[in-house]
This record gives C-alpha cells, sequence and structure tokens, in this order.
C-alpha cells in the first residue's frame, strides 16, 4: 500500500545551521506516528515544513502522491493536512462554538455574497456548521463548555480547543505540536484517548511531535526518532526502546547538559 | 556624468542630515514601540529655538543650538512621562499610542503656530563663500559644509554614547528586550523617559542645524515625519545601523532625483516612493531590520 | 439577511433614520442654521470612509492611509465628469470601483506587512496620489479641477427619481439626503459584513493570522477584498466630497485627513460597527464648533484628544453598557487585546 504521507529526503539549513538534514520517513493512512527526539533535534522545523509554515531547503513532502511541500499554509488545510500549534494558539474573543464553526468554513457551499446576502445555500450551511460543532464538542466532550469564551479557558481545555479547530477543518491528518507539553499525568491521559479515539473513530491519520516518552510510547503504532535534525531510528515503541542509537542520543544529550 | 561629484557631495550632505532625524524616530520606537508623529513637529520647535536665540536676539549659533536641545529634550521627557507613559500602561494597544502621538504632533503644531507664528523664517550664514573644486564640477556652500561635518559628528557622538557609556548600554538593553532588562534592574521608566528624551533632543539638534540653511517654517513639520518614516521603513524599524543606513540612501536618491529628473518636473519622490513599495514587498523588514511575524 | 436583529435594535435603527431624515432638516428650518447642512453632509460622507478604515482594523491592520484612496476617488470621478462628460451617477460607484482597483495593486504588496510598518506604509500613500495627481497632466497638476457640475438629474424609463441638483431649490438639502443614504448603506453594508462569513474569516484574521491559515483561510486573499472594500468607501467618500465642493485639488486630501480618519475610528471606538459614525461626528463638529476659538482652535482639538486618549482608551462607546461581563465590553476588551498582538 503507498503511504499517505511521505517525507522525502527533507533538508533544512539556517544559514550555516542545519536544523533537518535527509530526512526520510513515511506515514501510513490511519496510524499515529510520533516523531521523537532531545531538544533541538529540528523536530518543530520539521513539523513546520510539512504543513508548508516554512519551505524547505531540498527534499519534498508528498501526500497522495502530490508534492505539498514549499506551499501556503491554507492550501495544505485545503487538501486535508491540518496542524495545531504548540502553544496555545486560539481565536482568543470566540467562543469554543464560535471556533469550531468557523473552522468548517471550508466546507462552505454559499459563496461570501452569497452569505452577505443570506441565500438559501448559506442558511443552509450555517445550520449544518452549528450542528456538526455541536456533535464534535460532544465528541469531545467539551459540550458543557461551549459558550465559554476561549481566553477564559484553563490551558487543559485550550489545547482540547486546538485539536476541536483542527478536527473542524475534517482533515485526512492532523499533525499534532506537542500535545501532552506541560500536562500532569491524568491530563495526558485524557489527550492520549482523545487523540486515540481520533483516530478510532474519526478515521484520522495523526502525526505527533513530542516529549513526553511514556505518553509517546503508549500511543504511537511507529515512532521516528531525530538527532541533530538527522533520523536516527524509525520503529514501533518496543523497537525503539531497545535501540542502542536511541539510548545514546538520549543519554549523550543528558551528558551534555551535565556537562554545561 | 559630469553632475556625478555634486550629486555624491549632495547626497551626503542630505544624507547626514536625514540619518540624524532617523536616529531620533527608530531610538523612540525600539525603546517604547511608539510611532513618534510629531517627530517632524519637534524638529520644528528645534529650528525656531535657534531662530529666535540666534536669528532673532544675535546671541551665539552655539549657545542656541544647545538650547534646542535642551528644550527638546525636556519637552520630550515631559511627554514620555505624563502623555505616553500612562497611555501605554493604561491601554496595552498600538493603536492608542500611535493616536496620542497624532494628537500630540496636533498640539504641538498649534503651539508653534502661537508662539512662534506661521511666517517662514531664516538665520543669518553661518560661513560665507562656496568651495569650488575641479573647474565647476563641484560646487558646495560652505556652511553646507559645515553643517554636513557636525551632523556627522553628532552621529559618531551618538553612535559612541549609546556604545560606550553606562546610559547609552541600558538603552539598549531596554530596546533589546524591556523584561530582560527590567530583570537585569534597568529602571525601565526612568530609562524610557530618557530615551524619549535623547530621541527628541536629535530632532531639535538637527532642527537647529538646519534653520542656518534651509529656514524654518510651520508646515515643514508633517513632511520631515514623513520623511523619518520612510528612512526607518528602508533600513528597518528600530535599528540604529538602520536608521543611518536609510537617511543615507534617502539622501543619495534625493539627491540624484533633483539632479538627473528635474525636466520631468517633480516626480522625484514619487519614484522613492513607489520603489520604496516594491523594496519592502520584498523586503518587509527593511535593510537591517531583523524579520518578523 | 437582517433576521438576527433584534426588536430594540430595529427600534434604535428607527430612531436614528428618523433623526437624520426628518428631525435634522425640521430642526434647521427652525433654527435657520443652514450651514449646519455642509457640515452634516461632510460628516455623513466622511464616516463613510472612515467605516472603511474601520474595516481594516477589523482584519488587524491600522490604515493611516484612508486619504489616498478618497483622493484617488475624487479625482476619478472628476476626471469622468468634466473630461469624459459621465452622468454622475455612473461616476460615483466608479470612482469607488477605481478606489478599490488601486488598493489591489498597492495591497499585493503592503498588505503583508503588519503593525507599525503597515501603519507608516500607508501614511505613505496620501503623499504618493497627492504627487501623481500634481504630476499628471488629466489631474490638471497644482491647479486641480474645478466648476465640477453638481449631480444631474437621474430617471428610469423616463420616471425622474432623482432631480437634477443644480436646478434644485436646495442642493444644499439635496446633498444632505443623499449623503445620509449613502452613510446608511455603507454602515449597513458593514454590519452585513462584519455579521457574515466574511466577517468571521476576518475576525479569526484579526486573532491570529497562523491560525487562520492552519485551519484553510487564505488571508492574503481575504486581505485584499477587506482592503478594497475598505478603499472603496474611501473612494465613494472622496467622489462625494469632489461633487459637493465641485473641486478637488491635490491637497483636498492630505496626511492629515487620513489620520484624522483614523482618529474618527477609533475615538468611536474599534469594537463596535458603528463607532466611526460616531467618531467622525464628534471629530468634525467638534473642530467646526471650536471655529469661534479662532487661533486656539488647533491647541483646544488637539488638547482635548489627548485627554481623551487618556481617560478613554478604548473609544466613546465603550461608555456605553461598561457594566463587567457585558458582552459588548467584552468584546471591546478582547478586540483591543488582539490588536496588540497584530504588531
Amino acid at each position: 500500500m503507498t503511504p499517505l504521507l511521505q517525507v522525502k529526503n527533507v533538508t533544512k539549513k539556517f544559514g550555516g545551521l542545519t536544523a533537518n538534514n535527509d530526512v526520510t520517513f513515511d506515514v501510513a493512512e490511519g496510524e499515529i506516528l510520533s516523531v521523537i527526539g532531545p531538544n533541538g533535534a529540528g523536530k518543530s522545523t520539521l513539523f513546520k515544513m510539512i504543513s508548508s509554515f516554512m519551505p524547505t531547503t531540498s527534499g519534498e513532502v508528498i501526500y497522495k502522491g502530490e508534492k505539498i511541500s514549499n506551499n501556503k499554509p491554507h492550501i495544505i488545510a485545503q487538501k486535508g493536512v491540518v496542524r495545531t500549534f504548540q502553544e496555545t494558539t486560539i481565536f482568543k474573543s470566540m467562543t469554543v462554538r464560535e471556533s469550531v464553526v468557523l473552522a468548517q468554513h471550508l466546507r462552505a457551499t454559499a459563496t461570501l455574497p452569497g452569505y452577505f446576502f443570506g441565500t438559501k445555500a448559506a442558511h443552509h450551511d450555517e445550520e449544518a456548521f452549528g450542528r456538526s460543532a455541536d456533535e464534535l464538542l460532544e465528541f469531545l466532550g467539551m459540550s458543557a463548555i461551549k459558550n465559554e469564551q476561549a481566553s477564559n479557558l484553563p490551558q487543559g481545555n485550550l489545547r482540547a480547543l486546538g485539536i476541536a479547530i483542527g478536527l473542524a477543518t475534517d482533515p485526512k491528518v492532523l499533525l499534532l505540536d506537542e500535545p501532552f507539553a506541560g500536562m500532569n499525568h491524568d491530563e495526558t491521559t485524557k489527550m492520549v484517548e482523545l487523540v486515540r479515539s481520533v483516530r478510532d473513530e474519526k478515521g484520522v491519520t495523526v502525526m505527533l511531535v513530542e516529549h513526553d516518552m511514556p505518553a509517546v510510547m503508549s500511543i504511537s503504532d511507529r515512532i521516528v526518532v531525530l538527532n541533530f535534525g538527522e533520523k536516527i531510528a524509525e520503529g514501533t515503541p518496543i523497537e525503539i526502546q531497545n535501540n542502542e542509537r536511541v539510548i545514546e542520543a538520549y543519554l549523550g544529550s543528558a551528558d551534555d547538559e551535565i556537562g554545561m | 556624468m559630469d553632475q556625478i561629484p555634486q550629486i555624491l557631495a549632495n547626497g551626503v550632505y542630505l544624507g547626514a542630515q536625514y540619518a540624524m532625524i532617523a536616529l531620533g524616530l527608530t531610538l523612540i520606537f525600539a525603546l517604547m514601540n511608539v510611532l513618534n508623529f510629531a517627530h517632524g513637529q519637534m524638529y520644528v520647535i528645534g529650528g525656531f529655538v535657534t531662530y529666535t536665540i540666534y536669528g532673532a536676539w544675535g546671541i551665539p549659533f552655539v549657545i542656541a543650538l544647545a538650547m534646542s536641545c535642551i528644550t527638546l529634550a525636556i519637552l520630550g521627557a515631559l511627554i514620555e512621562k505624563f502623555l505616553f507613559a500612562p497611555v501605554i500602561k493604561k491601554s496595552a494597544r498600538d493603536e492608542s499610542t500611535m493616536l496620542l502621538a497624532a494628537a500630540i504632533a496636533f498640539l504641538l503644531d498649534a503651539v508653534i503656530l502661537l508662539v512662534f507664528g506661521e511666517k517662514q523664517r531664516g538665520v543669518p550664514k553661518l560661513v560665507d563663500g562656496t568651495t569650488i573644486l575641479g573647474d565647476y564640477t563641484l560646487v558646495i556652500a560652505n556652511d553646507r559644509i559645515l553643517i554636513c561635518l557636525l551632523a556627522i559628528a553628532s552621529i559618531v557622538g551618538f553612535i559612541s554614547f549609546m556604545q560606550f557609556s553606562k546610559t547609552g548600554r541600558a538603552l539598549r538593553a531596554l530596546a533589546q528586550d524591556r523584561v530582560a532588562a527590567q530583570l537585569m534592574g534597568v529602571n525601565v521608566d526612568r530609562y524610557s523617559m530618557i530615551g524619549f528624551a535623547l530621541g527628541a533632543m536629535l530632532a531639535g539638534l538637527v532642527g537647529g542645524l538646519l534653520v542656518t540653511i534651509t529656514g524654518i517654517n510651520l508646515g515643514m513639520g508633517g513632511p520631515t515625519s514623513i520623511k523619518a518614516f520612510m528612512m526607518v521603513m528602508i533600513g528597518g524599524a528600530g535599528v540604529i545601523s538602520g536608521a543611518i543606513a536609510g537617511g543615507i540612501i534617502l539622501g543619495f536618491l534625493e539627491a540624484a532625483g533633483l539632479a538627473l529628473l528635474a525636466s520631468y518636473g517633480d516626480i522625484t519622490y514619487l519614484l522613492i516612493f513607489v520603489s520604496l513599495m516594491i523594496f519592502l514587498a520584498i523586503r518587509p523588514q527593511g535593510l537591517m531590520g531583523k524579520p518578523w511575524g | 439577511m437582517f433576521n438576527n436583529v433584534t426588536s430594540k435594535q430595529w427600534m434604535g435603527l428607527a430612531a436614528f433614520l428618523f433623526a437624520i431624515f426628518v428631525a435634522v432638516p425640521m430642526f434647521i428650518a427652525a433654527t435657520g442654521r443652514t450651514d449646519f447642512y455642509f457640515t452634516l453632509t461632510m460628516v455623513a460622507l466622511l464616516s463613510i470612509a472612515s467605516g472603511g478604515v474601520w474595516l481594516t482594523f477589523y482584519i488587524g491592520r491600522i490604515n493611516i492611509g484612508q486619504g489616498a484612496f478618497a483622493l484617488a476617488g475624487a479625482y476619478a470621478s472628476a476626471v469622468m465628469i468634466t473630461k469624459f462628460s459621465f452622468s454622475f451617477w455612473l461616476a460615483l460607484p466608479l470612482a469607488g470601483v477605481f478606489s478599490a482597483l488601486v488598493a489591489v495593486l498597492i495591497g499585493l504588496p503592503i498588505l503583508r506587512l503588519r503593525g507599525v510598518y503597515f501603519a507608516m506604509i500607508t501614511l505613505v500613500l496620501t503623499e504618493v496620489v497627492k504627487l501623481t495627481s500634481l504630476a499628471l497632466d488629466i489631474t490638471n497638476g497644482a491647479r486641480g479641477i474645478t466648476n465640477i457640475p453638481r449631480p444631474d438629474g437621474l430617471s428610469v424609463f423616463g420616471l425622474t427619481i432623482i432631480p437634477d441638483f443644480g436646478a434644485m431649490e436646495n442642493p444644499k438639502l439635496g446633498f444632505y439626503y443623499l449623503a445620509c443614504v449613502l452613510m446608511v448603506l455603507a454602515f449597513a453594508t458593514l454590519y452585513r459584513i462584519v455579521n457574515s462569513r466574511l466577517g468571521h474569516l476576518c475576525r479569526s484574521m484579526q486573532q491570529n493570522e497562523e491560525l487562520a491559515s492552519s485551519i484553510g483561510v487564505n488571508i492574503s486573499h481575504i486581505r485584499l477584498i477587506v482592503f478594497a472594500i475598505s478603499s472603496f468607501f474611501g473612494g465613494i467618500g472622496g467622489a462625494m466630497v469632489a461633487s459637493l465642493t465641485q473641486s478637488v485639488y491635490p491637497n483636498t486630501f492630505q496626511v492629515k485627513d487620513s489620520v484624522d480618519f483614523m482618529l474618527n475610528v477609533f475615538l468611536g471606538g474599534l469594537g463596535y460597527v458603528f463607532g466611526p459614525m460616531l467618531g467622525t461626528l464628534v471629530i468634525y463638529f467638534g473642530w467646526d464648533l471650536l471655529f469661534v476659538a479662532k487661533e486656539f482652535q488647533l491647541l483646544i482639538y488637539s488638547t482635548i484628544l489627548i485627554i481623551l486618549m487618556l481617560i478613554l482608551p478604548n473609544g466613546i462607546l465603550s461608555l456605553r453598557l461598561k457594566k463587567p461581563g457585558s458582552d459588548v465590553a467584552k468584546a471591546a476588551d478582547a478586540s483591543g487585546l488582539e490588536l496588540k498582538e497584530g504588531k
């Protein structure tokens, strides 16, 4: 089976600095794949290149046989590859439900003038978006807070809102940027379940970049490990846990930190 | 082609004074993220103070120039302390400070009108005569040479002040990262005021220098601000080297345009504006500015 | 199309329409202050242009270039009417379209800029249009275009809809009504935009452009649309001013006017669609009333502005309903926060 998403020989250089060097791996349809690595391994850069928020220096990202790197973010999103953000990037003055309704705009059947004049199609869209927003928030267990203004939400809910906004676009591939960062054990467990249900019930392929090792081990089907911008290993969680180069990389970086 | 030496000389002359105007504006911007619309008006006040003391009262130029600097420094400090600082604290928007700056520009215009009137004013030349080089390929008035040298000396003085004095270092720390500077023990309120005063003082200094050549009038404020904005955009906002580069580039473009395009009417600035827009489309952060967004 | 408007809002609208179309003319007839017609007509026209500026604020851009588009519109209509004998009623919308096209052309490069950078370049625009009008032959350079004929009559199938302004007994009243109608249309349009999908997309961009593009919003496209609409309003306002004063000069709209448009919008409050109207009224009328202060006019005016800025950083309309937790107050606070981030 051809993979859904292919990262092919992707390299990123900033001046003399190499953030990613010749990274290659595939993401199969319906899997949860994590990219891990010590700090500064180039995970975030890779992530930005896949979602076209940053151009590659060389190499390409291919989705369903079509090159999607070095494009514009909104075009990639329209194709079905949607990212979430590491920081709590949300629409601050909108309510949860408003944000999710808005994020469905790609499915609009009416044109902008159509909305302006309030045509039938526009009303139909608005109703449909409202309904599916309610369904999605129900699915994510966020119905209770749907009328809260986003800026008033606690940290944990913000992360969930970010995912809700991403899911509302009806993506084929969802790219999660450190979904567990800054979470305690309980929150992490909940989020792991949530991400899994996104895959199991919505059929969305998930790729995530993460630090939290236990969470990554429990959630991932496969893991790609980066170190100093290069891929050093790829495999199932068990394979990765027993991979010498991975252990070395993590221990090595620990040594560095002590050495400093 | 025989115009080239003259264009170059005019470019240096214009560039030096423009760079000083841009320096003041960019300093204030770097420190407080305030776009000082009133910069041109401050320049005009500086010119009028020198005119009054040197031109009208006949007191030596050096004292008049110093008074221009002092007046503007005090004015800048007061404006920062009683207007910008409270508004910045109360409202977190960029817009509010921008509007406040616009209102202050109007206010200063009103003050200039009431205190100095709306007549064009000029002062006696500092030095007479012209320097003629190379069989009339280069003709420069001596007072222009003097003012140009004074402007260059002021720029050098300003840069060394920012580089080597304790105040200068604190200001640079503040410009780089407000929060970090605060953590390092820099008195942010005090140095914001000092920085603003310094920026205003630079505007006053240029005003005092240039009144000896171009004279001064009420209407010069707005266009001066606009030129300063253009220089800052060319060089990159908030960067000292950028302000200097922007000033020099604009100076040379203007000198070249006025000499070469004279037969096409007044289109020099139109061309400069258009090329600025194209330039910014390619390089939004200006020459020396840091990329953002 | 306006089914989300509450009955209380309908009442407010009715009262407003009554005020501008019935009460004001009656008041002026009673007091004999016919000079107010010119002032109020200008307020209506300038508030249309300010409404455009408000819309660019709505996508998080500080627009200090509306004078440029007003001037472009004024010249476009004047040239069409005087040199090509267009009917005023055709020249007016075309002037708006012309400004919108200019906006698209200029917007393509500059709309990528944000915050202070965008503000600075738009400030320069007014100067560019002025210099262009000075340099071109068709705009008569510094002499400008004068003696622009008043709006002609408009009739459809022989039925006179609008009489010839030149033949009117009181063209001032005619202009006043026309300006008010245009203002109502402009703000109804703005209200609809803000409350329809385009407005929602704008809001998403105002709050976070990166997130907006990550969910597939074509932000550069929306920016262009918004800038074009904004400048269309500027062009209409400018063309009307040219027709009202029957002339246009390179300094009909100057940098100060561009700053004034921004002040109008800000004083009215960025969180409110109708803010620009109130802001324009206060600023223009205030300026006019201060005329009695003669040489102190500018001093008093700027002092009042500064004081307003010190005590009302969120605009005049923020006084209304400032109960903690009210939606309006919240929205205003929030929009303030967001705009700060767009730097």
